[in-house]
Parts: C-alpha cells; sequence; structure tokens
C-alpha cells in the first residue's frame, strides 16, 4: 500500500505544477501596439470566430504594405475586443467598434486604438450611423429596435421602436434609410424628431444601400434564402418612389455588400465575384471587375482616396482570412492575411 | 432497394439459420449465461470495470475518465460529443444491446444524455474493431449492453447523492427472478443547478462570476422483462428518458435565454439462442427522439422528430474447432421530421457481414466482408482482415494486425438541410490499418495486463460543410485527413488477503491532418485538425480493503488547437477526481455511504473554447441494496 501511495503522491507531484494558461490561446497575435494611425491606413474588421471573443482589428498600411494584427487588443494590455466584430464607424478622432455578440460599441482612440468608453446595454448592434456630433443610431438583430447613443456621454439615450431585424442604414439630409431585413422595407426616419415616418417596400432581404451624387437611393435585395430573385432597387427619396428595378436572373445569387466610390457614381456589389455599375446603367453587370477564382468573398470596401477594391476571403471561417486589394481597373496589388473573418474595411480619414 | 435485401436475407438463411436443424442442448458445464458475439482479441477494446461505471455520472464521462479517447465537453448540463481517434462526431457509433442509437438527423449522439444507470456493461471498440459492429464508425463504437442473468439473485438497490451546485440524484435498479422470467428495472432522476463559479478570463480583471442558465433536470426508467428458453432467451426492454436544460452561454455573454428539451423513446425486442455449433441472437429496436431548441430572446422555437427501426440479426456458427463463421445482417429504417427539411425524410439501409475466424495453434485469423445497401445504391466491397500470433508457447504476449475498409454514409442534414442540404453527398471512406502487441501475465495474486497498437487511417471523401457562393453553407465530400497514432492501456490488479488494489492507465496519442483542400489560401493543410488533442492520458487507481473502498482518477487532456490554421490553441488541462467509500452489511442489507471530491485542485481549465467548467466539488452518497 505504501508504494502505491508513494505512486499518487509521485504523480500528483509530476502533474500538479499549476499553469496559468486557460481558454484559447494565440501563437502569433502579441506585437508591439501600434503608434500613430494616418490616412492611409486601412482597417479590416475581423468578426472572429462566433463565441470567442476572438474578434480583432488589423492594421494595413496601403503605402508600405505593413500589417499590425490584433491591434486592439495589443493596445489594451491584452483585453480582448469581444465575440463577433460586426462594423467600425470613424466620428472624429474617435472610432466605434459595433460588437455584435458581446453586446457592446467600443470607443477607442483612432490613433492608437487604447479603449476610450464602453457603450453597453445593447441587444444584437450591428450598425452605427452618425446623425451629429452628439448623437447616432445603432441598428439591431433582435431588440425590435434602433438605439439612439449620446456620443457625449457614450450611453443609450433612447430607442426608436421598429419590428425585427435592421441592418445597414444612411443619413440624407435630416432622414435615415434603414435597412428592414425582416419585413422587407427600407425604413424612414426622421432624425430630429428620432421619430420612424415611412417606410418603402422592396425585394426580400434588402442588406446594403448606398446614396449616389443624385441623391438617389441604392438597396441591395438579396432575395433572402431562394425565396425570389435578388434584386437591386433604385429610389428616389424625395417621393419615395422605386426608380428601377434590376432583378438578377439566377434565384440562388445572393448578392450583398453594395458600395459605392469616393465620386458617387459607380456601384460595386459581391456577387460570387465583385461587380462594378454605373450609377446611369439600365441593366446590371453581366462581367465581373473581379472573378473569383475559387475564393468565396466575403466583405467589399472601396478605398474613397484612389477607388481601390478590398475584398476578403474568410475561408473555412476558422483560420486567419485573407485580403486582397486591387486597382480601381481590377488588378491585383497585394494581398496579405488579416485575422478570423475579414467582414467589413474602414480607411481611416 | 427492398430486392437486394431480399436476396440478401435469402442467402443469409439459406446459408446458415435454417439450415442447420440439429439439435444440441446447451453447452454443458457453464452456468446459463447469454453471451453476444464477443469482438476477436486481436482487436483493440477498453472494457469498463463496473466500478468505473459505478463512479461515473454519465457516459460521457466514463470515457473521459478510463479511456483514451476525447470527449468534447462543453460543461455541466450541456452537450457533449466524442472525438475517437481524431476524426468527428459522427464518426462514432453508439449501440444499447446492438441497436444504434445515433441520430438520423445529424449522426451524433450526445454523450451526457446517457446516465451510467441505465446499462451495466460498457465497452469501446477502437478503429478496426468497430468494423466488425457495423458499417460507418470510422473512429470506433460505444458499446452499452444489460446483461441477461437468470441466475442472480433477487436484488433492489437505491442511492440517494446529494452534491455541489445543487445537484439531487436519486437512483434505483431491481433485479427479479421467478419460474424463468426475468424483471429488471431502473429509474433516474437528476436535478442540478450548475450555478457554479468560475474564473471568466474574457473580462478586465478575470472577475470570479458565477455560471448562468445552465440548470438541469433529467429522469428516466427502463424496464426489461426476459424470459429464459431452453436453449436462450426472448425478451425486451422499454427505456424512457427525458432531458430538460438551458444552455449555458459561452462565457464571453452575460446571458443566455437557451434551453434544450430532449425526450426518447426507446425499445428493443431479442431472442437469443445458443446451441453447441450454432448461436443467434435477433434484435429488433425502435427509436424514436424528439429534440426540441428554443431561444426566448432570438425568438426561435424549433422541434425535430426522428424515428428509427433498426434490425439485427448476428449468426455465429461453429464449423469445427478450427472455423468459426460468421454472419451479421442488419437492416435500418430512418426518418425524420424537422422546420430545417422541406418534408419528412427517410431512408433504408442494410449490411450484411459475412466471413469466418480461423484458428490454428498459436494462430488466429479473420476475413469478413460487408456489404452495404443504402436506398438504391450497393455497395458489395467492405472487407476486413485480422490476425494475431501468440508468439511464445507459455507466455500470453501476442502480436495482432488488422486493417479494413469502413463507409459512413452522410447523415440526413447533411443531405437535406434547407439551405444547403447535398443529396450528391457520397458515403466517407476509411482505410483502417493498425498493428501492436499484447500482453497479459498472472503472478501469484496479480495480474498484469499490457497492449499497445499503433494506427494509421485515411479517410477520403471525409463531408465539410463549407461557405459557398450563395451565402449559404454547404457540405462537400472534399476533405481528406490522415489519422495516425497509438493508444497503449496498463493494468495490474492484485489481491492481498483482504486488500485489492486495480491500477488502470490508458494513453493515446493522436495525429489528425487535413491533406487536401482545393483553396491555395486554406492555411489548414497539414494542420492538425481542431479538437483533437495530441496526448490523452488517464490512471484510475481503485483499492478495496475489507469494507472500505478508494478510488482516485487523473486525467489529462493535452494541448488542441482550435483553429485549422494551428494559430488559436486550448491549453492543457489535467482533473484529479477521488472518492471513499465505506460499505456496512446488516444481514441482507449493504448500506454504502460514500463521497467523492472532483477535480480535487480546484483547477481552472476550460475543454471547450469559453466553456466554463466547475472547480472543486462534492458528492455525498447513501445506499442500500436488498
Amino acid at each position: 500500500m505504501k508504494k502505491f501511495l508513494f505512486h499518487i503522491i509521485l504523480l500528483l507531484i509530476i502533474f500538479s505544477c499549476k499553469k496559468e494558461e486557460i481558454g484559447p490561446q494565440c501563437l502569433n497575435c502579441n506585437e508591439t501596439p501600434i503608434s500613430n494611425t494616418s490616412s492611409t491606413d486601412v482597417l479590416i474588421i475581423n468578426e472572429g470566430t462566433f463565441g470567442w471573443t476572438n474578434a480583432s482589428i488589423s492594421l494595413y498600411n496601403k503605402e508600405n504594405n505593413n500589417v499590425n494584427q490584433n491591434v486592439f487588443k495589443n493596445a489594451n494590455n491584452g483585453t480582448n475586443l469581444g465575440d463577433v466584430a460586426q462594423s467600425f464607424l470613424q466620428i472624429n478622432d474617435k472610432g466605434y467598434i459595433v460588437v455584435n455578440n458581446s453586446n457592446k460599441i467600443e470607443v477607442v482612440n483612432i490613433s492608437d486604438f487604447t479603449s476610450l468608453a464602453t457603450i453597453t446595454g445593447f441587444n444584437s448592434p450591428r450598425y452605427m450611423l452618425k446623425i451629429n456630433d452628439s448623437k447616432a443610431y445603432v441598428t439591431d438583430l433582435y431588440s425590435n429596435s434602433i438605439q439612439i447613443v449620446n456620443l457625449n456621454s457614450n450611453t443609450i439615450s433612447g430607442n426608436i421602436s421598429v419590428q425585427g431585424w435592421t441592418e445597414q442604414l444612411v443619413l440624407l439630409n435630416d432622414t435615415a434609410y434603414v435597412c428592414d431585413m425582416t419585413n422587407n422595407n427600407i425604413l424612414i426616419i426622421n432624425t430630429i424628431t428620432d421619430v420612424l415616418i415611412d417606410s418603402i417596400k422592396v425585394g426580400i432581404s434588402p442588406n446594403s444601400l448606398v446614396i449616389d451624387k443624385n441623391k438617389k437611393l441604392w438597396v441591395m435585395c438579396s432575395g433572402g434564402f431562394n425565396e425570389e430573385n435578388a434584386r437591386l432597387m433604385q429610389i428616389n427619396p424625395t417621393n419615395r418612389n422605386v426608380v428601377q428595378t434590376l432583378t438578377f436572373s439566377n434565384i440562388n445569387h445572393s448578392p450583398s455588400s453594395l458600395s459605392i466610390n469616393s465620386n458617387k457614381d459607380q456601384l460595386y456589389f459581391i456577387n460570387n465575384s465583385v461587380y462594378q455599375m454605373n450609377i446611369s446603367s439600365n441593366s446590371l453587370p453581366s462581367i465581373p471587375i473581379i472573378t473569383n477564382s475559387g475564393n468565396i468573398f466575403y466583405g467589399l470596401g472601396i478605398d474613397p482616396s484612389n477607388n481601390d477594391i478590398y475584398v476578403a476571403d474568410a475561408i473555412d471561417y476558422v483560420q486567419n482570412g485573407m485580403v486582397f486589394r486591387y486597382s480601381v481597373s481590377g488588378s491585383l496589388i497585394h494581398q496579405f492575411t488579416a485575422g478570423i473573418i475579414p467582414g467589413n474595411f474602414w480607411f481611416i480619414e | 432497394m427492398i430486392k437486394p435485401l431480399f436476396i440478401l436475407v435469402l442467402l443469409l438463411l439459406s446459408v446458415d439459420v435454417f439450415g442447420n436443424n440439429e439439435t444440441i442442448d446447451t453447452i454443458a458445464g457453464k452456468t446459463f449465461e447469454l453471451v453476444d458475439q464477443k469482438i476477436p482479441k486481436q482487436y483493440k477494446k477498453t472494457a469498463f470495470d463496473s466500478v468505473s461505471i459505478v463512479e461515473s455520472h454519465s457516459l460521457s464521462e466514463l470515457i473521459q475518465q478510463h479511456s483514451s479517447v476525447f470527449i468534447k465537453d462543453y460543461g455541466p448540463g450541456s452537450l457533449s460529443s466524442i472525438s475517437f481517434r481524431g476524426t468527428g462526431a459522427s464518426h462514432t457509433q453508439v449501440q444499447w444491446n446492438g441497436v444504434l442509437l445515433n441520430s438520423p438527423m445529424n449522426g451524433q449522439v450526445d454523450f451526457s444524455l446517457y446516465p451510467t444507470i441505465f446499462f451495466n456493461q460498457a465497452e469501446l471498440h477502437h478503429g478496426a474493431a468497430s468494423l466488425l459492429d457495423r458499417n460507418g464508425a470510422l473512429g470506433g463504437s460505444v458499446l452499452l449492453k444489460n446483461s441477461q442473468d437468470f441466475e442472480a439473485k433477487n436484488t433492489a438497490f437505491i442511492k440517494q447523492s446529494v452534491g455541489s451546485f445543487g445537484a439531487y440524484k436519486t437512483e434505483f435498479s431491481s433485479a427479479f427472478v421467478q419460474n424463468k422470467w426475468l424483471f429488471e428495472t431502473q429509474l433516474y432522476y437528476y436535478a442540478a443547478q450548475n450555478d457554479f463559479e468560475f474564473k471568466n478570463i474574457s473580462k478586465k480583471g478575470n472577475p470570479i462570476e458565477k455560471q448562468k442558465n445552465a440548470e438541469m433536470l433529467q429522469y428516466g426508467i427502463q424496464q426489461g422483462i426476459y424470459r429464459q428458453l431452453k436453449n436462450g432467451s426472448f425478451g425486451g426492454r422499454i427505456w424512457l428518458f427525458d432531458s430538460n436544460r438551458n444552455l449555458a452561454p459561452t462565457i464571453t455573454k452575460d446571458s443566455s435565454s437557451e434551453s434544450q428539451k430532449d425526450q426518447s423513446f426507446r425499445a428493443l425486442l431479442e431472442y437469443k439462442h445458443l446451441r453447441n455449433k450454432l448461436s443467434f441472437n435477433i434484435t429488433s429496436g425502435l427509436i424514436k427522439d424528439v429534440l426540441i431548441y428554443e431561444d426566448k430572446s432570438a425568438k426561435i422555437y424549433s422541434k425535430s422528430n426522428s424515428y428509427l427501426i433498426d434490425n439485427l440479426i448476428n449468426t455465429n456458427y461453429y464449423l469445427n474447432n478450427k472455423i468459426n463463421i460468421i454472419n451479421n445482417l442488419n437492416i435500418r429504417f430512418e426518418t425524420a421530421e424537422s422546420g430545417g427539411y422541406s418534408n419528412i425524410k427517410q431512408r433504408t439501409q442494410g449490411s450484411w457481414m459475412t466471413g469466418f475466424i480461423f484458428s490454428l495453434g498459436r494462430l488466429q485469423l479473420n476475413v469478413f466482408n460487408r456489404f452495404i445497401a443504402l436506398n438504391n445504391v450497393f455497395n458489395p466491397f467492405a472487407p476486413s482482415v485480422g490476425g494475431k500470433i501468440q508468439l511464445l508457447a507459455k507466455e500470453q504476449l501476442y502480436l495482432k494486425a488488422n486493417a479494413g475498409i469502413n463507409y459512413h454514409y452522410p447523415s440526413l442534414n447533411d443531405l437535406y438541410w434547407n439551405l444547403g442540404g447535398n443529396p450528391n453527398l457520397k458515403p466517407e471512406k476509411a482505410e483502417m490499418t493498425e498493428a501492436g502487441f499484447s500482453y497479459t501475465k498472472t503472478i501469484k495474486n496479480s495480474e498484469l495486463n499490457l497492449d499497445v497498437i499503433g494506427f494509421y487511417n485515411y479517410v477520403s471523401n471525409w463531408i465539410i460543410w463549407l461557405p459557398t457562393e450563395f451565402s449559404y453553407w454547404s457540405p462537400t465530400n472534399l476533405k481528406e485527413v490522415e489519422n495516425k497514432g497509438v493508444e497503449a492501456t496498463f493494468s495490474l490488479s492484485s489481491t492481498i488477503n483482504k486488500l485489492t488494489i486495480k491500477h488502470n492507465a490508458n494513453y493515446a496519442y493522436t495525429s489528425s491532418t487535413n491533406i487536401k483542400t482545393d483553396n491555395e489560401l486554406d492555411n489548414s493543410i497539414d494542420k492538425q485538425l481542431i479538437y483533437v488533442p495530441f496526448h490523452k492520458f488517464n490512471y484510475t487507481l481503485g483499492a478495496t480493503f475489507k469494507n472500505t473502498s478508494i478510488y482516485y482518477n487523473y486525467n489529462y487532456t493535452g494541448l488542441r488547437f482550435i483553429s485549422t490554421d494551428n494559430n488559436w490553441y486550448m491549453p492543457t488541462y489535467f482533473i484529479h477526481n477521488a472518492s471513499i467509500s465505506q460499505q456496512i452489511k446488516f444481514k441482507k442489507v449493504n448500506l454504502t455511504a460514500s463521497f467523492k471530491a472532483n477535480n480535487l485542485l480546484n483547477q481552472d481549465y476550460q475543454a471547450m473554447a469559453y466553456r466554463a467548467m466547475p472547480g472543486r466539488n462534492f458528492l455525498f452518497s447513501i445506499s442500500l441494496k436488498f
């Protein structure tokens, strides 16, 4: 018996040296904090794996092609950004990172990404829109409301009731136009009174929208999961009438990420490949500007300074994704690795 | 479909079962005990001893703590799935007295839903061993059995346990034999709050928090009735099990409103026949599973029903003392309805395994082939061969080697999930080889067992769900995986006067790499699959002196990568568990009091990313046995 006790004690000693590593660890994530971002920097917002809090921000410098990973974590003593970084918005010298599954918005100093505040109390925040210097709107997947954020106090100051999932949103004069994914509408909100005043019926699953130089609204409706053919719709916000509807021919197609260049005369979107379309066109483009060769494109961004096209491939969604940078004519300039599920871009102003 | 199966049945019947009209009495000398087909010794199996089964709360805990197989444990009350020899959760098959329990929908089994009270024998068939069970277990199979003991004394057993985090458990079992009838009952009730404290490493300052939304309630009953016949037995079982649980959030979330209800109805009829030359058993099982998932805040409510009927005829014919012919036939019907399917889905699968075991002196060989039919597709070739040789005449030292081909058919979800399901999927194919040795030595009152086996499995057409160009995910047969490793088991038991000591240790090294992709950017090539630990080890000590028993378990789970590019990993963890129990005998009543401490050293750890696990916790039990 003594012998066995001895063995047990031996085992206890061998295996009991406490390690401090608990939970997921990253092998190549620690870098020195960044010092000064500039207008030559592009942010890549990486969602991270659902449930893991490994959402991250990558910083790409378009002049020297230098990439910094995990910019938020490295600037904030190793604190994780959170779970599923959905979108980013820069307002003056502050950055707002909407972290969907962590139900929060992280406010950072845009120059070094040190945390300034955390806006909490959301349900499932998606996109943020600046209304004025002290007010912003945040759409939500589940809360049946659009949250109104006070930018001075970094708190939720109120909300606008809606029904269901609200997605991307844009501002034109004193009116916000919001994608209503549940009811297939564009919601129209008076941003002075914060009142929902009207809605425009569009196709199934309006996922993105932009405003062109003629102050016309373009809405991409993916058609849901094979429920109907996808549509790109042009809307006149003044009379709230649909100007034209361009229907995709294949019901399997699920276009997304409608974007616009800096002159606001060229539309871009992902439909398997990346397509470009002039706002004066009456038909959908048939030839892509960037052909996907085996990639599944996920996020899309158009650099307002030179109209370079940035597009991401999340590969299998369980490893670091890849970002491709193309020139305005569609030739590849550079490609680099970002974080897990790169889904959004922001070009620092 | 019906035609080939019908031919198969004819073939089988004409060759074997009814072709033999000899009437031979039960094998003499042995008390009446019905033994199922046993797997030849050249194959690797882990047979759990009764102490390990009783000490373990559920099948999940039993496998994690007493074998080299890795369990993906999402926390107390949460899902628990398995990774056997580097394969996926659907590549392990779980049988209950021969009836395959895997869900027709996702092909998996949630190991947290199987309390150990409901079976009294359990074993794992590793790798090639599972080729003999069914088709489809590319990693291995888990066999749960209820023995039929017509010689047993009438017994009743009741156990009440109280534990940390609001755990209450009541277990009852009884066995009653009269006039060749055997009545067996098991009852189970378990409720727990699971509101344990953990260090939340996902938050600033790592605050101590309480687990939220992890309450659970499980209850069930199993009733068996068997009739002893002249050369066998006939009878059946009914097993009802209900589980209600809230699903705890990951530690990165502050709340969860998810809950899950699992309701199972399982029934089987068995006819066992044992004669001098021919033994066979016929089993027919019916399983109904209902799964209700609800997320109140997201307003999601989904309910799915699945039914399966599983029929088996296993025969064993002793041609002479050298050759033993085996024919196993299986016909399985599966159907499921779910919001995820456009309509009710169903299919029929049949398989017939035929072959023989040949013994000559110190050499034993076996050769089998399996014919598989699924709906209208016939697959005639899934062979397996194996053998062992005793190296020295006087020593129980065997060299052994096995090889075979196994097919795993896609689940109904893989085929029909709306959207994404791919009806054109091919079956996953594993080419399995293994070789090793085993050694058994008995000296005086001690018995030593050592078993070491190395394996190499090449799995092609591995089904993987990937994003498509149409914004939804879809499965393809894209992946190819190379699994290789070593499994070792050591056990030593000795009895000295009134002291009995048992040591048992298991170790596995598993290298499981992805070797194919169609995306040149994919960094998962030649990397370890996620959640496959390179090293796993456990050790169990059981010692009994007179009426006092102690039990100690140590288990070590090595680093697991959790991103396919192997940039993220989960660190190693190791857990100590121990218990002590004291038996007091009054005439016909045995009273046992036991005290168990889990996670003795209060380790902070996670088995799965961001799933909280409890620290040190206790369970106190009192049981009475009549």
